[in-house]
This record gives C-alpha cells, structure tokens and sequence, in this order.
C-alpha cells in the first residue's frame, strides 16, 4: 500500500510516468505489468487532501491514461485475453479506488465486445461502487462510470432503454448523495467553503441529467412515469440547499419544454417540499421563463393549447377533484369564465399551486410570494393575454395577502410589488390590464406613496406613448382612481396660516412639475366620437381633477383646451349639417360655461398666483367665441378677463402685457361690432386702462397699439381683403388722438434716451397708418409726420449735446444695445451669440446707450427715404 | 557426504505418466534451493500410485545387496524449520511397503514395477510454518553396510465431499454487532463455507455510524496450531482487502466480494496433531487510526 505524492507537481509527475511506462508494456504486450502501471497510478486518485479542483485535474489525466488502456484491452480482447477473466484479475488489487477504477475500464472495454452480458456487468459495476464512500473519490469514482458508459450506452450496444433510464438515475441518486454529504466534511467553520467547492463540481451531478434527457429523446411516458418521479424523490429526499435549487433548475432547463407542460403538476408539487431555505420563486421562475420561451419559439401558439389537453387527458380526471375542494373563491371565479374548465388550463395549474403553497406555507415571506405571483403573471400574460381575470386574480390574491400580512410593506418587497405593476404595462393590453383589474387599484393603493407615484408616472407615460384613447367612464373612473395619490394635495400638513400654507404651495408649484404634466397629457387621451359622452368624460376626469387643489394650475388648462377643442368640432359639424344648428349652438353654449366654471374653479382654488394665467384662457375663450360669432358669450369672458385684470393684476409689467395682449385679441374680433357698443366699450376700456398704467414709458406704449383697435385690417382667413372689404371698423380721428396722447407721454418722460426711443416707436407707428390708409381717413398726415421728425430731432441733438458733456472715448462699444418693442434692453455682447434680456438700463456707457435711440431713428428715416420710390406720398415728407 | 563417497547405484523413482500429471508448485523453504518454488506431482486421496523404479549400477560393476524394497510414507512433521533438527518430531501415520526384489546382485540397469493401490491419504499435504505434512516414495536398497535410499516426495490434494458440504452452504453468516452509540453495523456473508475458487460474497449494513469511518478492510486470516497447552504453537497470516473508502452514512450498504481463487490460501484441516482454522476479519479504521474488528469463522474446502 504504497501511498499518494504529497503535492500536485509530484502527483502528476508520478502519473504521467506509470503513463508511460503502461504503455510501453503495452507495446510488448505485458498487460499484466501495465495494469500494474495503472494501479499504481490511481493511488494518487486516493489523496484526501486535494480540493476538488486539483483533484479533477489529476482525474483528467488518469482518465486520459485509462483510455489508453481500454482500447488495448478491446482490440486486443479475444486473441489475447479474455475480458470476463480480467474483469475478475482486477479485483484483486487490494486498495478500492485503484480496484474500481481498473474494474470500471475493464468492465466498460468488456461491454463493448459481442459476447458480454452488458446489463449484468453493468449492475454489478454499480453495485459495487458503492464501495467508495468519501464525497469527492465517489463523485468522481462514478462520473467515471458515467463517463465511460456513455459511448456503450448510446451507441454499440443497443440496451433496453428502461434499463439505461434506470442506471442513470441509479447513479445520479448515489451522486447527489455523496455531493450532499460533501457539505458536512471537515470542521462547521469550513461551511462556506464547502458549499463553494460543492459549486464547482455540480457539473457533475447536473450531466447525469443531460445524459438522461439524451436518452430519453422524446419518450414522455418514460419520463413523467419513470425518470420524473425518481428524481424528485431524490430531490426532495436530500433535503439540501444547494442540491435543490440546482437539480430543480436543471431539471427546467435539460428535458423538453413538452415534457414540462405534461408534468408540471409534479415539478411544481415538489417545490412544496423543499427545504424551507430554498427560494422557491427562483425556481418557478425559470420554469416559467422556459415556458415563455417555448411559447415564443411556436410557429403557431394557439396549437399547443389544443396539444396541453391531449397531453393532459389522463391526469386531469383527479385535478377536478382538486379544484372543488381548494379555495371555492378562486373556483368560483375560474368556473363563471367561458374557458371550460375540463380543457387543461396552464394558469389554472400554476394557480392551484399558488393557493397550496399558501396553505402550506404560511410563513412564506411577502417577498417570496410576491415575485412567484409575478412569475405566474408573466405565464399567463404571455400564453393567455386575453383572459384578463388571470392577472386580477393574481393581484387580489396579493391584495388579500397584504391583508393578511397585516403591515405596511417592507422595504424589501417594494422592488417586487413594483416589477409585479410594472411587468403588465409593457404588454400589449395593459390597458385593459389597469381598467378592468379591479384589485389592480386596490393593491395599489396600499403601497408606499413613491413606489405609487412611480407606478402611477410610468402608467402615463405609457398611455402617452402609445396614445391609448380612454372612451370609456368606467375606464376613466378606474384611471382616476389609480392615479389619485398624485392627483389630490396631501393635505396633512399643519395649517399655521393661510399666507404661509399659500406661500409653501407656490414655492413648490413653481418648480415644473412632471406628474402633472403627465396628468394633463391624459386629458388629451380622452376622446370619444360622439362629443356628449365625450364632453361627460371630460366632466369626470375634471371631477377627479378637482381634488388637487391648487395643482389644478397644470390640469385645468388642458381640460379647458379639450373643451375647446370639442366646440370647434361642434361648430364645424353645424356648419356641415345646418338644419340642427340649433341643437348643435345649445351644446356649445352648454361647453362655453363648462369653460367658464373651469375657469372660476381655477380662480377661486388657485387665486391670485395664477391670475394671469385665467386672464389668458378668458381672453382665448372670448376670442373662440368670437369666432364663432357669440357675441354675447365673448364679451362675457372679455369682462371676465378685465375683471380679472383689474382686480388681480398687480405686477406692471404683467398688466403691459395683459394690455397688449387684450388689445391683440380685441383686434382681431369681428362679431362684436353690435347695437350695444360692446366691441366700443372694450376696446375704449382697454385704451383707458393703458392710458392709467404706472409706468409712462407703459402707458405710451399701450397707448399707441391700443390705436390699432380703431383701426381693423384685413383678415385673410376669413376672407377679407383690403379694398374689397368696405366694413372695417375703422375711426381715423381717435387713432391720431391715441398717436398725440402717447407722443405727449413720451415727451413729458424725464429719461431723454427712453424718450426719443418712444417718439421714434411712435414715427415708425405714424409710417405705419400712413402706409395703410388714406391720409383724410387716418388723420395722420405729411405734416404730422414732418413735424414730429423734427420733434425727434431736436430731441436728438438735446442728447448729443449731453453726450459731448461725457469724456469722449473712441473705443468701439463692447456690446450692442437694441430697446424691444415692450421697453427692455437687449444687450448683445460681440463674443457670444447670445443676447441678455433685462428690464434695468444695462451698466454701459452712457453715449452707447445714446446710440441706441439715434440709429433707430436713422433706420427710420432710410425707411422712409426707400419709401418714396414705392409710394409717392412720401416725397412730401421732407427729412 | 557425497563428495568422498558416490552412490554405486542411480535410483530413479518416476511416476506412471508423470510428465503429463498435474503438478503443484509450493514455495520453497530452504534457503539453498535454486528457485522460488517447488514443483510436485500431484495425488489424490485414494488414487493409486504407481511408477517405475530404475536402478542404473556404474558400468562394469556389481553391487551386492539382501533385498530392495519400496515404500509410501506419509508424516506430519511438528518440528518447525527453525528448530534444532535434534529434536526432530516426526511422526509417520502412513506406510506401505513392497519389495522390488530379492537379495542379489545387481549387474546392470534394472527397472522395477511399483503399485500402491488406492492409497488412503489421511491428510493433505501441508507446508506451514510449524508443521508439514508430507508424502514420499522411498527406495531402499538394503546392504550390509548403509543402506541405499531414495526419496521423491509428491503432493496429495483431498477434495472434500460435495454432499457432505451442501447440507450446511445455504446458511449465510448474519451478525449484528456494534459499539453503543457511535456504531451499529449488520453483516452478512452469503455462506460459512466457502471453497477454494470461490467468491467470497457479502454485504455490510450501517445502521448507525457515529463513527468517521476511514475506511473498512476484509481480511481474510488462516492461523495453524499445533501442539497441546502450554506448548502450543501457532502462526497467522493474513491477507488484507480493502472494501470501503470515506465514511457511510446511516443507511448504506456496502458491497463485499472477495474472489478466492487468485490467493494461496489452505483448507481448513484438524488433526490431532495440528489444526489449520480460516477467518474473516471485517476491520473499520477511523480517522485516528483506531481499529474496530469483528472475526468470524469461515470454512474453506477444497473441490476438484
């Protein structure tokens, strides 16, 4: 009993030595010295001490060396020996391992000759490897029989299959055996070690299982009679950790998907029985996934379906006695569907299983079953995405879970509660996912309010993307009831004052708000053919809408839009089919004060901060209704505007604004030129208001576009013409009262610059009426123009003397300064290429900003000089 | 004794188809001899043995002698070959004479008959360390002076009597034994009586193994006695197999075979002078080296 090497460099030295040696007796035919060569060299197999990476190494070689022998043995087997005779001689060696192995190569040699009775040798092989009980030498020992078998087993020898079947597993069991034990070697501080070298060598174990599916080709019976049921007997007989979850997950993955479907029942009761350690969703998952993935590889899915019954006829007998005495809830439910219940129902199966490991596992952790229910959601969407009560099955049965379970979620189960919510959206008919699953909402609504909102944003922008149509109320009131955390203010904070609560909300509103953005893209989502149940889906969402309280600011604008929307399409409808305008007028009306109440919501909730805003959507309103020539209705929301304007624009600047774009608007009107003055009324209080505003420089501005309201030009679109069209409002005299009145505010104003930069606003204002009317209509004459040329040049050298003043510098200015129309300076640095905007006298040099209204007015002027070759009337003009 | 004195006559003893007879090859225990191994003829009990005696006298001589006779002795010799030869214990239980001829005169080469018919061999032949049995042909010419001896010694194999055997070969060899909390094995060997060219088959049954098992050996042990107390005498060997490596668990069964045929193991053999018994020894060592041993009896016989 020669011992081991002490070390690898020794080992394998020593290995490849008898190697050679073995051979060159086999070139003189002296077998029974080369065996003795090879018993020599498996001593080095009987080390303890390697890790079972050195240790495959060292088999590697040996293997390698054996086969040198085995080919020996058989070309040379009935002329020189006999295999039967030295099956026996070999075991005479006295050390096990060095024994089996050389019995292993001859007895495998002797299969493959004629005469041998390969099944007998091939049992006692197995039998008597038992003989080797130390974890590795017999994992190793017998995927050495695996190994050599292979080739006799597949080919040559054409063995009964059942026979094979049964040695394989024979072997496999004794295998996994001997793996499990490998854990408890060695000292309880080693564990971790353990179970990694155990991780290095399940190859070992797992190609037992290949080699069975290789077998086994496409005989089902065998397999879910036979194989099967060995299996997981041993599965679940190891009760090991490791061993299980590898063995479930190979079994998933090495035996047809076919096989799978006809025993699914049988993988999945056995994952009942596991040890409690073992993640179960781990492995429902990747038989799930392989599942999916046949589904995917079918040419045409629908025909499995029909193949799932046929497969399934005998067991099925004894799966409805089941299904009557589970959970009558979920058989209720299952029952009132249209698939028949005696077809085989892939979801069903797995369903059965979700409803008995809950039973019999109650301490299953949230976060286990959580992803095992969204494992089998993946099932059923992918191979029944039409049977929608699937999925709201599954999402009550985690609501009702969540009940059970009794607190809030723990941190760990949100990722899986997410994916559980996520996962449906990029289906194809998520939609009818979120509207018709009703504990979809519901379990929804018991998650923490981030992971809610995240849901809640991907939901939309799902909608958005692929601009899903909400038609339906009930649709509507679901998604409403779904999205309403991110509709409605939490209102939990403490109320010190109304000021502060305010002034919080504004802060925090001002920031651009993503969800309500996408709330509000909803709005545009909503359409229905038939404008009333259109108009009433509008009502709900606004309904649901109204709960936000002061976000209503991003919402409602996109409400009042779809309102609008919808009366421009009644409008054109009436225009199409005039015999029911009237019909057609009553429901616009009815949508003009859906409008109004929008905006009087929007006024009385938000207030103040948001003024400007309903100002702006009263005027569009007016000018909708204008268009549509309701009077009545436009001058209503016109007042509403400069009601709004007088009582809550506060800001100069906004008021300018307001003014300029009131006046726009006015401008364009056309249906308010009435008995009752309403189009005068307006347009002089618009004026007025002008002529009050704080600032001259404002109140010149106003003043002198507020002229334009007196004086109408053509509108293209809706088919005037100048010189065709002969009712333009238009009053000459007042235009030039508005052009004096202004031009005397900007004369009085003190600052000389903004001065002369108003007079030439004003010219170029002057030019403009000269152009487009008659000088006996518009009141605005060669003389009136002359005389202010000069008003404007006089002013100028005013200035130009102050200029003289200054210390002179000659340095090109480093900036340009331009006034827009609405008196900001607009700086121009020469470097860059963008401009700065800026309401202040920009930190310049003072002849620069001189410069400014100088070349304006001299632009002015080249204007007019240019002009005279175009219309004659200019040469009266002398400059 | 030969270098002063040559032997006038050449006494050769040859079998009856002694070429083609089986033979036995024993190893040697003199130290001088040439070879490792002795080569006999081999006998049966109750065969006869017949040969030739040839008596070649030196040419031109003659060689007076009162009778030539020849005998078959079988003894039992207890000494021991490490002993003094002095006190030599031998004793003959076999003898049978015949004479070749009468007092004469031999003149030339003479070739005599012998014929031992259907000899009773009591004992096997038996070379062990302190005993051995023996069995010779021996031709003595008797002369005045020393008388002229020859010796040739064969081989006698007894096959035991199949039908005797048979009553007791179905009964296998149970036993359940164990160390109390820590191991409980059960083994079973498929029968106590085994022949020579047998298979010795078996299995081991851990029903509880605390123990962190090594690994576990046969070994097959013949142990001869010879004497009565307090002289006795005896001698072991032992042949070692090993049959498991690593440690069990609960629950396994390992396999046990054993072939006999390939070692040179001896029947069991009783006699009042000496006993030759077999054992089989089921050894477990753990990983401190500790032995734990149980020996059973087993019974090995020789067949054709």
């Amino acid at each position: 009993m020669s011992a081991y090497s002490d070390n690898m460099e020794q080992a394998i030295s020593h290995i490849k030595q008898q190697t050679i040696l073995m051979q060159r007796s086999l070139t003189q035919k002296k077998l029974m010295d080369a065996l003795k060569h090879c018993s020599d060299m498996l001593k080095e197999l009987r080390n303890p001490d390697l890790s079972p990476k050195l240790y495959y190494e060292l088999y590697i070689i040996i293997f390698d060396s054996l086969s040198i022998l085995s080919q020996y043995l058989v070309e040379n087997h009935p002329t020189r020996h006999h295999l039967a005779d030295l099956y026996e001689l070999v075991q005479y060696t006295g050390n096990i391992l060095p024994r089996l192995y050389l019995m292993l190569t001859v007895g495998v040699s002797f299969m493959q000759t004629k005469d041998c009775p390969a099944e007998e040798v091939l049992k006692d092989m197995i039998e008597m490897c038992r003989g080797v009980q130390h974890p590795i030498r017999g994992l190793f020992l017998r995927y050495y029989l695996s190994q050599r078998t292979k080739q006799s087993l597949t080919s040559d020898i054409s063995l009964d299959k059942k026979f094979d079947i049964q040695f394989i597993i024979t072997n496999f069991i004794e295998m996994n055996k001997l793996w499990v034990r490998l854990q408890h070697q060695g000292p309880l501080r080693e564990r971790d070690l353990r179970t990694k070298e155990r991780k290095e060598l399940q190859i070992l174990i797992g190609s037992n299982l290949v080699r069975l599916s290789q077998i086994l080709d496409d005989s089902f019976a065998l397999y879910r009679d036979e194989v099967l049921p060995q299996i997981l007997e041993q599965v679940i007989q190891c009760r090991d950790v490791v061993s299980q979850t590898y063995l479930l997950d190979v079994i998933c993955q090495v035996f047809p998907d076919e096989f799978h479907l006809g025993t699914l029942s049988q993988l999945l009761d056995t994952t009942l029985k596991l040890n409690p350690d073992v993640v179960i969703n781990k492995v429902v998952l990747s038989l799930i996934a392989r599942l999916n993935g046949f589904w995917d590889r079918q040419d045409d899915p629908n025909a499995i379906i029909q193949n799932l019954n046929h497969l399934k006829l005998d067991s099925n007998t004894d799966e409805e006695e089941h299904s009557a005495d589970d959970g009558e809830s979920t058989a209720e439910k299952l029952d009132s569907e249209p698939v028949s219940r005696n077809k085989f129902d892939l979801f069903f199966v797995f369903w059965k299983y979700l409803t008995k490991i809950t039973e019999e596992r109650p301490d299953l952790p949230l976060h286990e079953i959580i992803p095992l229910v969204h494992s089998i959601m993946l099932l059923s969407l992918k191979w029944y995405p039409s049977n929608l009560s699937n999925v709201d099955i599954l999402y009550k049965f985690c609501w009702e879970k969540y009940q059970d379970f009794g607190k809030d979620i723990p941190e760990e189960c949100e990722q899986s509660f997410k994916e559980l919510f996520i996962y449906p959206l990029s289906t194809d008919n998520f939609y009818e996912i979120i509207t018709t699953c009703d504990s979809f909402q519901k379990l929804l609504s018991v998650q923490s309010i981030t992971l809610q909102k995240s849901i809640i944003n991907s939901i939309l922008d799902k909608m958005v993307e692929t601009n899903t149509k909400i038609t339906d109320k009930q649709h509507l009131d679901k998604l409403g009831a779904i999205c309403e955390p991110i509709i409605s203010v939490p209102n939990n904070k403490p109320k010190t004052s109304i000021l502060t609560v305010s002034d919080d909300l504004d802060s925090e509103l001002t920031f651009f708000n993503p969800e309500q953005e996408k709330l509000a893209k909803l709005v545009h989502l909503i359409y229905h053919k038939n404008v009333d149940i259109n108009t009433e889906l509008l009502l709900i969402c606004k309904k649901w809408y109204y709960n936000g309280g002061k976000q209503l600011r991003f919402t409602y604008p996109a409400l009042i839009t779809a309102f609008w929307k919808l009366i421009r399409k009644l409008h054109f409808k009436s225009l199409k089919r005039p015999e029911r305008k009237e019909d057609y007028n009553a429901k616009i009306k009815q949508l003009f004060k859906y409008v109004s109440r929008c905006n009087t919501d929007l006024f009385n909730v938000c207030g103040l901060s948001i003024s400007d805003l309903i100002f702006k959507l009263n005027l569009q309103t007016a000018a909708i209704a204008d268009q549509l020539t309701l009077s009545e209705i436009s001058y209503d929301f016109f007042s509403q505007a400069f009601t709004i304007f007088e009582e809550s624009l506060s800001d100069s600047k906004v008021q300018f604004q307001a003014l300029v774009n009131m006046a726009q608007v006015l401008q364009k009107t056309r249906s308010l030129y009435n008995d009752e003055g309403y189009y005068d009324t307006l347009i002089t209080r618009c004026t007025l208001h002008g002529s009050k505003l704080l600032k001259k420089t404002d109140q010149c501005r106003a003043v002198y576009l507020c002229s334009h309201l007196w004086w109408a030009t053509e509108l293209t679109l809706i088919g005037e013409e100048e010189g065709v069209t002969k009712n333009f409002f238009r009053e000459g005299k007042r235009v030039l009262e508005c052009l004096q009145r202004s031009l005397r505010v900007a004369d009085s104003i003190m600052d000389n610059v903004q001065s002369c930069q108003l007079m030439v606003e004003i010219l170029g204002s002057c030019c403009y009426y000269f152009i487009h009317g008659d000088e006996s209509e518009t009141h605005v004459g060669v003389k009136y123009i002359a005389g202010l040329v000069e008003l404007i040049q006089a002013n100028l050298k005013g200035l130009q003397l102050e200029e003289s003043g200054e210390v002179q510098d000659f340095t090109a200015p480093s900036q340009t300064i331009v006034i827009g129309c609405d008196g900001s300076y607009i700086c121009k640095t020469l470097s860059s290429s963008t401009c700065m905007v800026s309401s202040k006298i920009p930190n310049v040099r003072i002849p620069d900003l001189i410069a400014v209204p100088v070349s304006y007015f001299e632009r002015t002027l080249e204007y007019i000089e240019n002009q005279k070759q175009v219309d004659y009337r200019f040469n009266a003009i002398t400059t | 004794m030969s270098l002063f004195y040559k032997n006038p006559v050449d006494i050769e003893i040859l079998f009856d188809g002694e070429d083609s007879r089986k033979h036995v090859e024993i190893p040697t225990n003199s130290h001088s001899a040439k070879s490792l191994f002795d080569k006999y003829p081999l006998f049966e009990d109750g065969e006869s043995v017949t040969g030739l005696v040839t008596l070649r006298v030196r040419e031109g001589k003659k060689l007076e002698h009162s009778g030539i006779k020849v005998s078959l002795i079988g003894s039992i010799d207890t000494t021991g070959y490490n002993n003094d030869v002095k006190n030599k214990n031998l004793d003959t239980f076999l003898t049978l004479s015949m004479d070749l001829c009468p007092p004469g005169e031999l003149v030339h080469s003479v070739n005599y008959k012998f014929n031992f018919k259907d000899v009773e061999k009591r004992f096997e032949s038996y070379l062990g360390k302190n005993v051995s049995v023996m069995y010779y042909i021996k031709v003595t010419m008797i002369r005045k002076s020393a008388d002229i001896v020859k010796l040739k010694k064969f081989w006698c194999h007894r096959y035991a009597n199949e039908s005797s055997i048979k009553d007791n070969e179905g009964k296998p060899i149970k036993l359940d034994i164990g160390i109390e909390n820590c191991l409980h094995i059960e083994f079973e060997y498929s029968k106590a009586q085994h022949t020579l060219k047998d298979v010795i088959v078996g299995r081991i049954y851990f029903l509880l193994t605390r123990l962190k098992v090594k690994h576990m050996e046969l070994s097959l042990i013949k142990r001869e006695t010879c004497g009565t107390e307090p002289n006795q005498l005896s001698d072991t060997t032992s042949i070692r197999y090993e049959i498991m490596d690593g440690s069990p668990v609960k629950g396994e069964t390992i396999p046990i075979r054993l072939f006999l045929g390939g070692y040179d193991l001896t029947p069991n053999m009783t006699c009042n002078y000496f006993n030759v018994k077999n054992y089989l020894s089921l050894v477990i060592i753990d990983e401190d080296g500790r032995r734990y041993f149980k020996q059973t009896e087993i019974m090995l016989y020789r067949t054709m």
